[in-house]
């Protein structure tokens, strides 16, 4: 069987989590593409121009890759900390054409810089895994421990932080909360995520350009997490793996697979407004029991 | 060698483009406070309808392979034809995008998406019927109109002069409706509060649509002027011209009129600024300032300040 698919859609549920911790914050941040297209660079500039990373060799070393990942992260947590301070002063829409804006400018950038390729991008990354399902392991391992992450933030200060955030700036800066250092911290995190997504993806796709991370991506990954549904973690990464494969699966009606991704996310709002996962379904089925697994912890 | 009065009118003409667009974000933001982000798909759809009526035949690989209308109109009527079925389509979009969501009373994040799903369907729509292919309307489009007219000195294209007389009496015509009828100022009384409007008997669902309408015209307009003015480039193009215009509308301060038509002409005139060795960053102008402003003065050039409610 070929994994080309569900690697695709991991990294969607990724890249919808991504999305997912600022909204869990009340911050509607449609960054993700560009810290995806960050990761992406990193990888795909360090495999292909720094030969003692061992790009030359017929299989690309495994520790190089998680080297790639940690420059990646330090580097998107650089950034969204840099922007991410005045950014967030900015509430509502001002701050998702903010965020646009910030992608917007990473694509002219990624397209004129001198040691970006340009509009043909960069090719023949290296790969370290001989087929796709070495790609499945690393980024399921990467899904589950954000997962987990996310599980855990309910338990955590920082989550009841965000929760109170979400719900009332104003009440929660009175109850002593620093809410902009909270909205930060989600920020980084999830620039983060998206920054580790893009150095996977880059290996996988063996090229990469300024395309990856386009307008188009950021609605995409937008339409994962309204979809799936903001209020718990689950939504986003249902969203994310059901969303990626539907163009996938729709090939067979040709060309009118993207009106029906449309129609979709046209519709999905409109039929549930909160999502296809809230919270009180993932009550609800926890009780009843519908299928034998109780714990909504299946998505991961 | 382009003289500076002709980069000037290259970029005053690009700018009220800019201005047309950010118009009709802004007047669907003023009733409703968010964003149709299927207006670039509007703009692409007033393109290709102009294109259309003025005679043009499909190519060979959309679904309308070869259709030609039996008809060719001169520009101008073709352009407010065009104007006219953009505002129909506009209106369909918020009856499918927009009023259910409003029934049901969500959160404004989710007209974004909706908005955008409309978007979606429109635009590959039209790949499917007009292909992928772009479409360049004739020279010979502006009837007896000269190709470039001579002002103090400087040849400039007629279409541009086209562009921002239009653009000029758009924004008077739109100024006098909003602010000297009884019409606009229902419309404005809606944008105030919808709940006191309806109380005081007004239609605020129908002053929603006329909003709706008015900003699908402004779209398909300016969509068939920058058709002849650069050509269509494909189903996508009105897309990153959508994008350039909500820099402007933050520019200029969300819901203000006479700061989108003073923003778009900064932007417009500072890309035509940029020097030829950085014309590949000329996209990231309006961005740029975007940030600017946001940093500076969240609330725009003329736009009013942001209040916080408790």
């Amino acid at each position: 069987m070929d994994a080309t698919l569900p690697v695709q859609m991991v990294l969607g549920a990724l890249l919808g989590l991504s999305v997912y911790l600022p909204l869990a914050t009340g911050q509607l941040s449609l960054a993700t593409p560009g810290f995806y297209v960050i990761g992406g660079y990193v990888a795909a500039l360090l495999s292909t121009g720094v030969a003692a990373l061992g790009g030359g060799e017929p299989s690309y070393p495994l520790p190089s890759l998680l080297l790639e990942m940690g420059l990646a992260a330090l580097l998107a947590a650089a950034v969204a900390v840099v922007i991410g301070r005045p950014v967030l002063k900015l509430r509502g829409i001002y701050l998702a054409i903010a965020t646009i804006a910030l992608v917007e400018i990473l694509r002219v950038l990624n397209l004129n810089l001198p040691f970006t390729g340009g509009a043909v991008g960069i090719f023949a990354i290296p790969q370290p895994f001989a087929d796709p399902w070495g790609y499945l392991l690393l980024s399921a391992l990467l899904l589950a421990a954000v997962c987990w992450l996310c599980a855990r933030l309910g338990a955590m200060r920082l989550g009841r932080a965000q929760a109170a955030v979400r719900d009332d700036e104003l009440a929660a800066a009175c109850m002593g909360i620093d809410t902009a250092q909270v909205k930060l911290t989600a920020f980084v995190i999830s620039a983060v995520i998206a920054a580790l997504t893009g150095v996977i993806s880059a290996h996988f796709l063996n090229t990469w350009n300024a395309r990856q991370g386009s307008f188009d991506a950021s609605i995409t990954t937008l339409a994962f997490v309204v979809f799936g549904g903001s209020r718990t973690w689950v939504g986003p990464v249902l969203g994310g793996l059901v969303l990626t494969a539907l163009p996938e699966l729709l090939r067979p009606v040709g060309d009118l697979r993207l009106i029906v991704y449309g129609l979709v996310i046209l519709a999905g709002p409109v039929v549930f407004p909160q999502g296809v996962i809230t919270p009180e379904r993932l009550q609800h089925w926890a009780r009843h029991r519908p299928w034998r697994r109780p714990s909504p912890r299946a998505g991961a | 060698m382009d003289t500076l009065l002709q980069i000037l009118f290259n970029g005053l003409s690009v700018g009220a483009v800019y201005a047309l667009f950010a118009l009709g974000y802004t007047l669907v933001f003023s009733v409703l406070g968010v964003i149709n982000f299927a207006q670039g798909a509007v703009f692409t759809l007033g393109a290709y309808f102009t294109y259309l009526f003025i005679g043009g035949g499909v190519g060979s690989n959309g679904a309308l392979a070869g259709l030609q209308l039996p008809f060719a109109l001169p520009f101008w009527l073709a352009l407010l034809l065009a104007g006219l079925a953009a505002a129909l389509v506009s209106v369909g979009v918020e009856a499918v995008a927009f009023r259910p969501l409003r029934r049901r009373g969500a959160e404004p994040l989710l007209y974004l998406i909706t908005s955008l799903g409309a978007g979606v369907i429109l635009v590959n729509l039209i790949q499917i019927l007009m292909g992928a292919e772009g479409y360049a309307l004739p020279a010979g489009a502006l009837g007896w109109l000269p190709v470039t007219i001579t002002l103090a000195g400087a040849s400039v294209r007629t279409v541009q002069v086209l562009l921002l007389l239009v653009a000029a009496v758009v924004v008077l015509a739109l100024t006098w409706w909003l602010e000297g009828t009884r019409g606009g100022r229902a419309l404005q009384a809606v944008a105030e509060d919808a709940t006191t409007a309806r109380l005081l008997g007004i239609d605020s669902d129908a002053m929603i649509r006329l909003s709706f309408a008015a900003s699908g015209f402004l779209a398909g307009i300016s969509g068939g002027l920058v058709g002849l003015s650069l050509s269509i480039t494909g189903p996508y193009f009105g897309i990153g011209f959508g994008l350039k215009a909500l820099g402007v509308l933050v520019l200029g301060g969300l819901g203000s009129v006479p700061g989108a038509v003073l923003a778009g002409l900064i932007v417009g005139l500072a890309e035509a600024l940029v020097p030829g060795e950085w014309s590949g960053y000329k996209d990231a102008v309006a961005y740029a300032f975007l940030f600017a402003v946001l940093l500076l003065r969240p609330r725009g050039l003329l736009g009013r300040p942001l209040d916080t409610r408790v």
